[in-house]
């Protein structure tokens, strides 16, 4: 028990280095990159409560394994989803529409990525694990 | 805790009481418990002992509590916690010694005026809980000794103060004699058949205080009131039984009471300057009679006063002008509001009032009723120590200037004798009607 | 585990929260009925509507009663606390976004840093009543350790709460403990002392209508 406990405090310091080198690699690439996706910033959100989640993009789907972009970037046709895929488009254009409001659109960002964390048992569930500070 | 046991334990040595705790057993004890929670303890007991939160916002309504310095155990609250709490909590488990310290807590540390209703947040009624209380000693008779004689002389004679017939006869015509000395065609009408008002008093009236029958003769004369008195056992309106926890004969004796107003086929009894006569009477007796309010109007005396100043039935010869103050009685303010009434008969007859203060609904408790001062002499010191905010109460009403205290119950009358008297207050303490008999004009003086 | 606990805390715990909170809240104020019903019908027998009112409203409004006004500092920090610990769960914005996502329903919030300050008064609340238990005789006297548990139970939440949102260390876990000392708060409301939050309309309208009705006194 004790032992195990152990290589985990290593697992997670060798992690905690791993993540630092990828923050640098990241920094990195920003320099040369000016599309990289790094939060997300829907400019729909007029007034903030939270801060904005963050979210890298590519690193994202690599570890996800998430190569089709509709999985996310869905079209759905009365519905039900299709294979189109609506890549370009904010997610405000259709779920911030009419009448919908803020929450609504907060809604379908939270049901979409924290319900496929649950499903998938991966990636943070809390408040706190995508609003980060 | 176990340092503090033996204090907390010692009781005031009481035939009643240790004549009880020798013949009880444990299991008698628990039987008896067991069988009031389950017959008698409904929703209000339930709810009251699973609702406080312990808050303690009663502790300063209480001048037991106030007076001992703030012992928290005379605490309102407290006291359902020394009594009932463990009880229920055993399922009536609790020891014999255990029983007479609730029976002293229940009957000679609270005088179930109702301050602390007023005084918790959820209206819990301390008084019910201290009342259910005593209804479990009267079961396992464990009642003090003194108060459970009066309760003996309802049962007997329907009077708390063993008096008979004939002399409950007699001592009317004496006061009849003696007021014709003063006013000659004065009557007091006995069993006169559909008069406007019944007059009933408490048992001591007769045998204490005969004055006050033939004063309550003189303002009925001079008022032109039609009244007439019983000759008949129910003349008597007190009710030691309803705070020994006898709630049956409690019941016999308003019945008796109400039912001797019937026969007189008067349209209204009009009772005394007493206050637990009152509550027993308009508030607790009719109902276990099944009666939701008296089965005929009954007024107190101070409403009857006030009614005859107000339709100027009574006239004065003087104003009485020595400066006075008023002590609100808990059953006929708390428990009637009559307190502006009260107000309105002393603005009318005196020159002087001093309000004490707190006053009205919150006047502070005589220490007196509630069947503790009927518990006799071994309980006397207690209850006038426990009463020292009282002492300070008057004292300040004093230091403004007032010399009289009007008290319009029979227990504060006592209770404030005694306060008076302990802590050298050197005040007077009269009836409404005392004041009404000096200031009116009484009719044909015979000179 | 952080995903399952999660699950269960927001699935099916909840829901079992809810239940044994609206449930536990109906059996008990209708078994006191029936109680009631049997055994003290005296209590229907007097009620009035208008004299219970009266009582109530006296017993709600702020220095309403005398015994309020005797005691200041209490009556003003046991409002403030019952306010925050009501309006705070009522109307956060992260709580009403969750109901947002279950039912799709939602109503307006408060700003968060005003119901982080709530928060804040709901735990402060809580150790005033705290000291007032360990200091004042007379409380210290009548308290009993299942006073000091449900002030525990009122304060884990809050604090938990205000600790996520914050994201101290560990907030995570944090969150997780929220949700479920939240949920344990929900359900022994109706089963311990806290249930003077359903009796209290009762016994205080029981006692306005016998105060006013019959006893024509004022009982504040």
């Amino acid at each position: 028990m004790i032992k195990h406990k152990l290589s985990y405090r290593k697992q997670k310091i060798f992690s905690g280095v791993a993540v630092f080198v990828f923050f640098l690699l990241i920094l990195a690439l920003r320099a040369f990159s000016t599309d990289y996706i790094e939060t997300v910033d829907d400019p729909a959100f007029e007034k903030r409560i939270r801060p904005a989640v963050v979210f890298y993009h590519d690193d994202h789907n690599d570890r996800a394994g998430i190569d089709d972009c509709s999985v996310c970037h869905h079209v759905y046709e009365n519905g039900i989803k299709t294979a189109d895929m609506s890549v370009g488009m904010a997610c405000s254009d259709c779920h911030m529409s009419g009448p919908a409001a803020a929450p609504d659109l907060i809604r379908v960002y939270h049901l979409q990525c924290r319900g496929c964390h649950l499903s998938e048992q991966a990636g943070p569930v809390t408040c706190g694990g995508c609003h980060k500070k | 805790m176990t340092k503090s046991l033996p204090t907390d334990l010692a009781v005031i040595p009481d035939k009643g009481v240790d004549g009880a705790a020798a013949r009880l057993t444990p299991e008698r004890v628990a039987r008896v418990i067991q069988i009031l929670l389950a017959e008698e303890g409904g929703a209000r007991l339930k709810v009251y002992t699973e609702t406080c939160v312990h808050c303690g916002l009663c502790s300063e309504a209480c001048h037991f509590y106030l007076s001992n310095d703030k012992d928290p155990r005379f605490a309102p609250a407290a006291k359902v916690k020394q009594t009932l709490d463990p009880m229920i909590r055993k399922n009536g488990r609790v020891s014999v010694d255990f029983m007479k310290k609730a029976c002293e807590i229940a009957f000679t540390e609270c005088n179930l005026c109702r301050r602390c209703v007023m005084y918790c947040p959820f209206g819990i009624d301390i008084s019910y809980l201290m009342l259910f209380v005593r209804r479990i000693c009267h079961r396992l008779g464990m009642v003090p000794q003194y108060i459970q004689d009066t309760a003996h002389s309802h049962s007997a004679t329907l009077n708390q103060m063993w008096v008979k017939e004939d002399e409950w006869i007699d001592t009317l015509q004496w006061q009849e004699d003696e007021a014709r000395d003063e006013i000659p065609d004065l009557r007091i009408p006995l069993e006169k058949q559909g008069a406007d008002v019944m007059y009933s008093v408490i048992g001591p009236e007769p045998k204490f205080r005969a004055q006050l029958i033939y004063q309550a003769a003189v303002i009925m004369h001079a008022a032109g009131v039609d009244w007439t008195m019983p000759a008949t056992p129910g003349w008597d309106n007190s009710d030691m039984c309803m705070y020994t926890g006898d709630s049956e004969m409690m019941a016999r004796l308003k019945k008796v009471h109400f039912e001797t107003a019937m026969r007189l086929k008067t349209k209204r009894i009009v009772m005394g300057e007493c206050g637990h006569a009152f509550r027993s009477v308009y508030d607790v007796g009719n109902r276990h009679l099944g009666w939701k309010m008296p089965p005929l109007p009954m007024v107190h005396a101070i409403e009857f006063y006030y009614e005859l100043f107000r339709d100027g039935k009574l006239s004065l010869a003087k104003k009485y002008d020595v400066p006075l103050t008023l002590h609100d009685p808990c059953n006929v303010v708390r428990g009637r509001g009559l307190h502006e009434m009260a107000r309105f008969v002393i603005h009318k007859t005196c020159t002087t009032f001093i309000e004490m203060h707190p006053n009205r609904e919150h006047n502070y408790c005589c220490g007196a009723g509630g069947g503790v001062i009927n518990c006799g002499p071994p309980y006397a010191k207690k209850r006038v120590e426990g009463n020292r905010v009282k002492a300070d109460q008057l004292a300040a009403a004093k230091a403004k200037g007032a010399r009289v205290i009007i008290a319009p119950c029979h227990n504060c009358h006592g209770g404030l004798e005694d306060i008076v008297k302990y802590y050298e207050l050197d005040m007077e303490i009269k009836f409404l009607g005392d004041i009404i008999y000096e200031c009116i004009e009484k009719g044909e003086v015979d000179s | 585990m952080m995903h399952e606990l999660y699950g269960f805390l927001r699935g099916p715990m909840l829901w079992v929260a809810l239940l044994v909170f609206f449930g536990g809240s109906g059996y008990r104020v209708a078994a006191m009925w029936r109680l009631a019903r049997k055994k003290d019908a005296v209590i229907f027998n007097y009620s009035s509507g208008y004299y219970a009112l009266r009582s109530i409203f006296h017993w709600l409004l702020p220095f309403g009663s005398r015994n309020m006004r005797n005691h200041p500092v209490m009556t003003v920090v046991a409002f403030v606390f019952h306010i925050c610990l009501f309006l705070v769960p009522l109307f956060l914005s992260a709580h009403i976004i969750l109901i947002k996502e279950s039912w799709n329903v939602s109503w307006p919030w408060l700003p968060d840093h005003a119901a982080d300050a709530m928060t804040w008064m709901v735990v402060a609340g809580c150790g005033f009543f705290a000291a007032r238990r360990i200091i004042q005789p007379d409380v210290r006297y009548l308290t009993s350790t299942s006073d000091y548990l449900i002030l525990a139970a009122i304060a884990v939440p809050f604090v938990s709460g205000t600790w996520a949102f914050h994201q101290w260390p560990a907030f995570p876990a944090a969150t997780l403990v929220h949700m479920a000392s939240a949920e344990i708060l929900l359900m022994i409301i109706p089963f311990t002392r806290l249930s003077h939050m359903l009796f209290f309309p009762f016994t205080r309208g029981y006692m306005g209508s016998e105060f006013g009705a019959v006893r024509k006194a004022r009982d504040w």
